[in-house]
């Protein structure tokens, strides 16, 4: 299996999925400029965190704009896995990958600390390691965090069991229904403001985000017909 | 551009005054480096290289006192940033720097753009920035200005850092009326490289190249309050100037392109700095100067973004994200096709040339034809009158101040409480502090330790300053500054390596001031030898007053250690029921600027007792010993509130409690801030041998429990407290005191 892990302006958490997949994992991965417009040859695809194009506009409006994300709309149609964490996750909703968006924190500040969070959904590609309801904890690290989307959309999110991470004790950031992670309806598309990326290693103390990636080398292989 | 003024009405209107170069300065240049009238431009450029900030002439002959050498040393002052090996071929790099004054009047980019400078210093090393850590001194927080300025000075720091996406691992913060006029934010930066990458700020080889990258040249930084004078006519009514802004997008994006061109083609690079202070003037004379070469540059291709820019503005501007480079002539499209690919500008705006003449031409006309050592060699070192204090001596004959103290658990509870003692984690969660996964220990411990990946070696960081110290007595509050650094970085298990400083204090003409600064450099010093810790970059700031007071002393020490073995960094809280807590170091009645003189009197006062840097160094480097041999399973730094507040801040986040028999101690001494103590846990299987290892140096106090109250005998009275209602008092603090009261 191989993954790209999309390099935009301004990523900055790239070199930590790269780590967590390549030297903790020992998968096989590469770094993919966002000036790149083709992706064959990749079964996965990984949206990093960071401040891409500095975020300068709303976060991850003018990423969706990059080269690359024809090929990343096109690798999700397919079914294959696509994984954003924070700017990558607001990069997915404003490419219309995933639904609803971003805000700011309702405290309006940066913030970075460990939350914990429930695994609602252990039925996908990213979590099957995970046990159903499992209360886990990861860092977070954004300020614009606040998941929002109508009350259709949401409704429409939990009767698909679209949820797959909830903030499990405070909610951190506002975000609606506590959702800290969704999937599209396919559920090969996921989107999470958390990073599992910076919990793989007992050294760092904490290693609650490595069965995801474990989850995605297991099962990221998608049959898919061109 | 015509000159603003000509050379004839320089000499006879002095404007150069307001630009801080002294008439004398001015004649030495006109007769003995010149040998006539310098023009409008030069003026301009010799009262920004001659000024204390690029020059150091007033602060060289105490800057000597430092150590800069040890076996490690690479690198010391003089480059963008200092350099030590870490074995293996790699090499750590680190500098702090201050932005008091632009973080006083506007906190948000001041602190961001100090950040932004001084991550400059570290890549224009060759290295990677790695980890950020800063020193913050505040009024106190009982007004909305200083509310604000917190608040804003804490998001521009976090803005800059978060969005460069490197990680904010150590810091401090304190608050004293001292600083209500005067904020003092100092940023650190440590970058990690390969030993054969190491740059320097060197311009050399005739017809080579000097490329300016980065950002754009505008008016920002320039000296407003000098153009805004009214001697100034309508032609001249755009020398104006603006606060610096900081775009950190653009800085991540020099970072990369810079270390691309620095890793991966060195054969194209002669030398490289940053645009700093005093922007291109500085950074290409000290280029020049460096590598012995003569420079020519054509200031109409500097990349601008104002129009009608003056050639002095241009010189002087301090536009942020900027670097220059000096490259082998003929790679300059290589150099530029890295940087386009980054979407930066990368322009040809000058040569290196046969002699030593700094040239600049501006609109068709030569502006400056000048040697170049007359901007940065020549300069005057100023010698500076000196005098003792009437304050110290009258408190050297005073009587020692001694608290009295019916109830410690209400004194600890309220010691807690003060906003220098209480959890700073609501500010510092602002701060990305896991970016790039190496992060093993973050904000709110000792010091900062980060893995260097690939390795199983760790470094540590902190930083520290004690201004209440130092202003009561410098030499010894000097002294303490690098001991409580390294304290730090021993807690968490490293082997301090070297130290960097900023040198916070008020107006250096104070014959008072100027004797605090020898005075606590020495002091400084004197301790860097004796932990060698040699001194390998730094600055100085000085002129830090309000109204005609100048803030407290405050030199701060940024120290870096090596962790030798990760599996041997030592955590801050208690781990295991049943060890044994030591208490390192012996306690005296030190309360002298303590924190809880502060909180009992409202001030601080009295003089330092003497400090014995031998003992402290010998029981520091024996407890060092003893962590890296795996017998040590916590250890936490005793500072500012002494023993009380340090053995609380180890229960806290923990289930445990401590049990101790401190009955050699009176209930006062629980808060007495004797320097150079540790308390540390260590395993009953390791006891004896610690014990025998730390000898006289440390005294078993008692045990960890597994109930969470934090009990002690005293000589004079018994604590027992609830461990969850401390660190609620503690934690509850300062997001209580940083609420607007309006």
């Amino acid at each position: 299996m191989k993954i790209a892990i999309i390099v935009f302006p301004g990523s900055n958490c790239d070199i930590d999925i790269y780590e967590a997949l390549a030297t903790v994992c020992q998968a096989n991965v590469d770094y993919v400029s966002s000036k790149q417009t083709d992706l064959t040859g990749y079964d996965a695809v990984m949206l990093p965190g960071g401040f891409s194009y500095g975020d300068y506009l709303r976060a991850g409006a003018i990423a969706r704009f990059a080269p690359v994300m024809g090929a990343v709309v096109k690798m999700a149609q397919q079914g294959r896995p696509v994984f954003g964490t924070c700017n990558g996750f607001q990069i997915l909703t404003e490419a219309g990958l995933l639904p609803g968006a971003l805000k700011r924190n309702d405290c309006q500040q940066f913030i970075c600390k460990t939350v914990p969070l429930e695994v609602v959904n252990n039925q996908t590609l990213f979590t099957s390691q995970y046990e159903e309801h499992e209360r886990i904890a990861l860092p977070i690290a954004h300020a614009d965090g606040s998941y929002y989307a109508d009350q259709a959309t949401l409704d429409d999110l939990e009767d698909h069991h679209q949820v797959v991470f909830r903030y499990a004790a405070e909610n951190p950031n506002g975000s609606l229904r506590n959702i800290a992670g969704i999937t599209n309806r396919r559920g090969n598309v996921l989107g999470m403001m958390p990073h599992p990326e910076r919990a793989v290693e007992a050294l760092l103390g904490n290693t609650d985000g490595l069965r995801l990636f474990k989850s995605l080398l297991e099962n990221g292989r998608v049959k898919v017909e061109d | 551009m015509k000159q603003a003024m000509s050379p004839e009405e320089i000499k006879t209107q002095k404007p150069y005054l307001d630009w801080s170069l002294s008439e004398d300065e001015y004649n030495y240049i006109s007769e003995k480096l010149l040998g006539r009238l310098p023009n409008y431009t030069e003026t301009g450029l010799f009262s920004a290289m001659w000024s204390e900030h690029c020059s150091y002439k007033k602060s060289k002959p105490v800057l000597r006192l430092f150590p800069n050498q040890s076996a490690r040393v690479l690198q010391g002052p003089g480059e963008g940033a200092g350099v030590v090996d870490i074995d293996d071929g790699q090499a750590v790099v680190f500098k702090a720097e201050s932005h008091n004054h632009p973080t006083t009047v506007e906190p948000y980019q001041g602190a961001a753009t100090g950040v932004g400078g001084i991550l400059r210093d570290i890549f224009s090393m060759g290295a990677r920035p790695v980890a950020s850590l800063d020193s913050l001194h505040f009024g106190e927080l009982d007004n909305d200005q200083t509310r604000m300025k917190v608040a804003d000075t804490v998001r521009g720091i976090g803005d800059y850092g978060n969005c460069m996406g490197i990680p904010t691992v150590a810091g401090e913060m304190t608050f004293d009326p001292c600083y209500q006029g005067n904020v003092l934010c100092n940023a650190m930066s440590v970058g990690l490289m390969d030993q054969k990458d190491i740059q320097q700020g060197r311009a050399a080889g005739i017809g080579n190249a000097v490329m300016y990258v980065g950002a754009k040249t505008g008016r920002d930084g320039i000296h407003g309050a000098t153009f805004a004078s009214a001697d100034f006519n309508d032609e001249h009514a755009t020398q104006r100037s603006a606060v610096q802004v900081g775009d950190p997008f653009m800085e991540k994006l020099l970072l990369e392109a810079c270390l691309e061109v620095i890793t991966k083609h060195p054969d194209w690079l002669v030398g490289i700095q940053d645009m700093g202070a005093a922007g291109i003037v500085s950074s290409s004379a000290e280029m020049a100067a460096e590598g012995k070469s003569g420079m020519d540059l054509n200031l109409d291709l500097v990349p601008q973004r104002e129009t009608n820019m003056s050639a002095y503005e241009i010189m002087l501007s301090e536009s942020q994200e900027r670097m220059l480079l000096c490259v082998n002539k003929g790679h300059e499209a290589d150099v530029q096709k890295v940087f386009d690919n980054y979407g930066l500008a990368a322009v040809t705006i000058g040569r290196i040339t046969a002699g030593h003449q700094y040239v600049l031409h501006h609109d068709g006309q030569v502006v400056c034809d000048i040697p170049v050592a007359s901007l940065t060699d020549d300069v005057l070192e100023e010698a500076s009158a000196e005098k003792k204090p009437v304050r110290i001596s009258a408190a050297e004959k005073a009587p020692a101040w001694q608290p009295q103290i019916d109830d410690p658990a209400a004194v600890l509870r309220r010691l807690l409480q003060q906003s220098t003692v209480a959890d700073k984690s609501s500010l510092y969660q602002q701060y990305d502090s896991q970016v790039r996964t190496n992060t093993v220990v973050g904000p709110g411990s000792d010091a900062g330790v980060i893995r260097v990946r690939g390795t199983h070696k760790g470094l540590a960081m902190t930083t520290d300053g004690n201004g209440r110290f130092v202003y009561l007595s410098p030499k010894i509050g000097g002294q303490i500054a690098l001991v409580e650094a390294a304290s730090n970085v021993i807690a968490a298990g490293a082997e301090p390596l070297a130290i960097t400083d900023c040198l916070n204090y008020g107006d250096p003409n104070d014959p008072e001031i100027f004797w605090e600064l020898h005075q606590s450099v020495a002091g400084m010093a004197e301790a860097c030898r004796v932990f060698d810790t040699p001194v390998i970059s730094g600055n100085v700031s000085l002129y830090n007053e309000n109204n005609g007071r100048a803030i407290h002393p405050t030199p701060m020490v940024g120290m870096v250690g090596l962790v030798k073995n990760l599996d041997h960094v030592i955590p801050t809280a208690v781990q295991h029921p049943g060890d044994q807590v030591y208490l390192v170091g012996k306690t005296g009645a030190d309360f002298a600027g303590s924190e809880l003189q502060k909180m009992i009197t409202g001030d601080i006062s009295g003089v330092l007792n003497p400090l014995d840097l031998d003992q402290v160094h010998t029981n520091l480097t024996n407890l060092l010993a003893q962590m890296q041999v795996g017998h040590v399973a916590s250890a936490h730094d005793l500072s500012e509130g002494g023993l009380g507040v340090a053995l609380s801040e180890t229960l806290f986040k923990t289930e445990l409690g401590l049990d101790l028999d401190l009955r050699f101690l009176p209930a006062t001494q629980l808060f007495s801030e004797t320097p150079g103590r540790l308390v540390v846990t260590v395993p009953a299987q390791h006891a004896a041998d610690f014990a025998a290892a730390l000898g006289d140096g440390a005294r078993l106090v008692g045990t960890v429990t597994n109930s969470h109250w934090l009990a002690a005998r005293l000589a004079d009275a018994e604590l027992n407290m609830n461990v969850s209602e401390l660190q609620q008092l503690w934690e509850e603090a300062l997001p209580c005191q940083l609420k607007s009261r309006d």
